[in-house]
């Protein structure tokens, strides 16, 4: 197995509103380099919550999650941010492209926060993305212009761009029919087949979890099963 | 494609954002836009107007003005007499003496002021209220008794004349000069013969020899130029009668400390044209209040106006500030987007208001009106002044940032968690 990227230790979460409860209770787990993890559990059970502060998107909770070694908490908010932008990427149940941006100043739009690369740079490494996608042909449309499928397809192209250490997911098929899932359940075990890509996903698609080296089951805010598993990508 | 990739991420959702609102986006302009232009113009009416009054003051009346105030309560005279200091005394019905107007050595004091360097001349004036009359027709006036040479180099009599000569004044005995106005009412014209009466019952025949006209409607509605003389006789006084003396300077600034030099030097009343003024100062004062309370009320509004598209656009599009925080873009950048938003309004609209407020300036400027106010113009008078356009830019900028940083400030605080979670 490889070093862990993802170290969480007894993170606990709890919500005041309306009444308090523990969304999050004492999580502890980690994830390898070239890990691809689903969560799975019933709704309402800090799926979705845990994601959020796994990826630094949430840092209200107690414990401790570090990344890459980084303690999260022990950066301020623009630094999370900076470290959001350069080692994170997200899918979302819904793609959230900018309407009226056309397809690769969507993509681009990470990239030019970063501004590593000069601005040929970018478009050249968004039009490979978008190409690896199969979504090239539509770089110049508007956004809204896109199919469901092609649109989910761009934005995982967008959390590419700026080759991020992990990519996060929350339900990212949930949103698509039968065709569609297949297409972008096929393009994230290629990531992680070629390109040894870390991927953490929540998902209710046993599809989706059939493929994963690991599927971590929670429940009420615990994790109840955490199990390796096999599958044609684990070695 | 090129282009786009190149330009700032910020400026171009900023862009996206306006023409995606493009009609609130104009109104919005508009609103700042019309702020700047009412700035322009208001301010460049007003002052244009307050400062051709005041230039025609500065050179049609006296810089400093020397006269007896009557005013001044005479001392009871028993005290004068008697300085025993527990003494009590009183006089009732003590009338004001009737030669208190007059300036005593009158003429040793502009001979003395004459010597001052600072001084560009000097007249004496005697001013008297009396009825002039002409056939049936029958006005009250202020008989201006003027010394005419000395009076044309102060206040340019002879440059103010619609009609006639100022010569003739010193050529004819009873030669008198009305105001427009005056002659107007009393239907007199040139070389026509009036009558003058004082209230002394005094009456004298004279030739209207000039029309006056200064353009400050109270003076061409009532005076009289009349010789000094002349007003001493209606007033049955002697050649030595005189009750101001008119003082020019070279420097109109420093009049309020040569007034009040003269007035220790001289002991009578010395007064600065500002003082003189004052009640039109005063309500220069209101009018400049007004106006901006009226310009300041507009930008105000036009900030909301501002204030109300950001809102709009914020709330709007809180999945792609949500997403554009996911990642990576920073509190101040999300700020950004928004300030610019409201910069641009304000920048545009304001350029645009400084344009339409010079060419609303011209085009009055142009239009020819005849206005009896304060001063009579043919044509408004209206000041260009580039620091109005520099300060209306500036409160556009001001209150349209002022406008946009709520909003912006706001979104930039946005959590992109409570956002995705509630889709
Ligand atoms: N901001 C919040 N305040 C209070 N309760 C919340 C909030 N966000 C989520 N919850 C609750 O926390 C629980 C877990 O939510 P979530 O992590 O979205 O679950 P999952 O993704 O597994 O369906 C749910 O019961 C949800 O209603
Ligand atoms: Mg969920």
């Amino acid at each position: 197995m490889g070093s862990p990227i993802i170290t969480a230790t007894h993170v606990t979460k709890t919500f005041t509103e309306p009444v308090e409860f523990k969304v999050l209770n004492d999580i502890s787990l980690t994830v390898d380099r070239g890990e691809f993890v689903v969560l799975v559990g019933p709704s309402g059970s800090g799926k979705t919550t845990l994601m959020y502060t796994l990826s630094t998107l949430d840092t209200e909770y107690d414990g401790t999650i570090s990344i890459d070694g980084v303690d999260i908490r022990g950066l301020g908010k623009d630094a999370v941010a900076d470290f959001r932008n350069s080692m994170i990427g997200f899918v979302f149940q819904f793609h959230y492209l900018l309407p009226d941006f056309t397809v690769l100043q969507n993509v681009m739009l990470p990239a030019q926060r970063r501004g590593i690369l000069s601005a040929e740079e970018m478009e050249d490494r968004a039009m490979k993305t978008l190409s690896m996608l199969g979504v090239a042909d539509q770089a110049t449309k508007k956004s809204s212009k896109l199919s469901g499928g092609q649109q989910q397809r761009v934005a995982i192209a967008r959390a590419l761009i700026n080759e991020p250490k992990i990519i996060f997911g929350d339900e990212p098929t949930g949103n698509l029919d039968t065709k569609n899932t297949g297409l972008v359940l096929d393009i994230l075990n290629e990531l992680k087949a070629e390109f040894n890509q870390t991927i953490l996903m929540v998902t209710h698609d046993v599809q989706f979890a059939r493929r994963a080296d690991r599927i971590i089951s929670i429940r009420d805010g615990r994790i109840v099963d955490n199990e390796e598993h096999y599958s044609p990508s684990s070695h | 494609m090129k282009k786009t990739s190149t330009r700032s991420p910020l400026l171009n959702i900023a862009w996206v954002h306006l023409i995606s609102k493009k009609r609130q986006t104009i109104v919005a302009m508009l609103g700042v836009m019309f702020g700047v232009t009412v700035f322009i113009f208001q301010a460049g009416l007003l002052t244009g107007l307050q400062s051709y009054f005041i230039e025609k003051t500065v050179n049609t009346t006296a810089h400093v003005h020397i006269y007896n105030d009557v005013r001044v309560a005479r001392p009871n005279v028993l005290d004068l007499e008697s300085d025993t200091a527990g003494t009590w005394t009183m006089v009732r019905n003590q009338k004001p003496r009737d030669e208190e107007r007059r300036l005593r050595n009158g003429y040793q004091i502009l001979r003395e002021i004459e010597r001052d360097a600072r001084v560009e001349g000097v007249a004496p004036y005697l001013g008297l209220q009396g009825i002039l009359r002409y056939g049936m027709s029958q006005q009250a006036g202020t008989l201006a008794g003027i010394d005419v040479q000395r009076e044309d180099q102060l206040f340019h009599v002879a440059d103010n004349l619609i009609a006639g000569e100022l010569v003739r004044m010193e050529t004819l005995p009873n030669a008198v000069i009305l105001g427009s106005g005056l002659a107007e009412k009393l239907g007199a014209r040139l070389n026509d013969n009036i009558t003058v009466i004082s209230s002394r019952g005094v009456s004298l025949d004279m030739k209207v020899v000039g029309i006056s006209k200064t353009g400050i409607t109270l003076q061409d509605n009532t005076r009289a130029y009349i010789s000094i003389r002349n007003a001493q006789r209606l007033l049955q006084q002697s050649a030595a009668y005189i009750t101001d003396i008119n003082v020019r300077l070279r420097e109109v600034d420093i009049a309020q400390s040569i007034a009040t030099e003269y007035q220790n030097v001289f002991g009578y009343k010395a007064e600065d044209w500002k003082a003189a003024n004052a009640n039109v100062f005063g309500i220069f004062r209101i009018q400049n209040l007004t106006v901006s309370f009226v310009i300041i009320s507009i930008l105000v509004v036009s900030g909301f106006g501002i204030f109300n598209i950001l809102m709009t656009i914020i709330y709007e599009k809180m999945p792609d500030i949500a997403i554009l925080k996911a990642m990576g873009y920073r509190d101040r950048d999300i700020r950004r987007v928004f300030l610019i938003e409201s910069i641009a309004i304000g920048t545009t609209g304001g350029l645009l208001g400084l344009l339409l407020g010079f060419i609303t300036s011209k085009i009055v400027g142009m239009i020819p009106l005849n206005i009896q106010g304060f001063v009579s113009v043919q044509y408004l008078i209206i000041n260009f002044n580039p620091l109005f356009y520099l300060a209306a830019f500036g409160f556009a900028l001001v209150s349209t940032t002022v406008a946009g940083y709520f909003p912006a400030r706001k979104a930039a605080r946005f959590d992109p968690v409570e956002i995705i979670r509630s889709r």
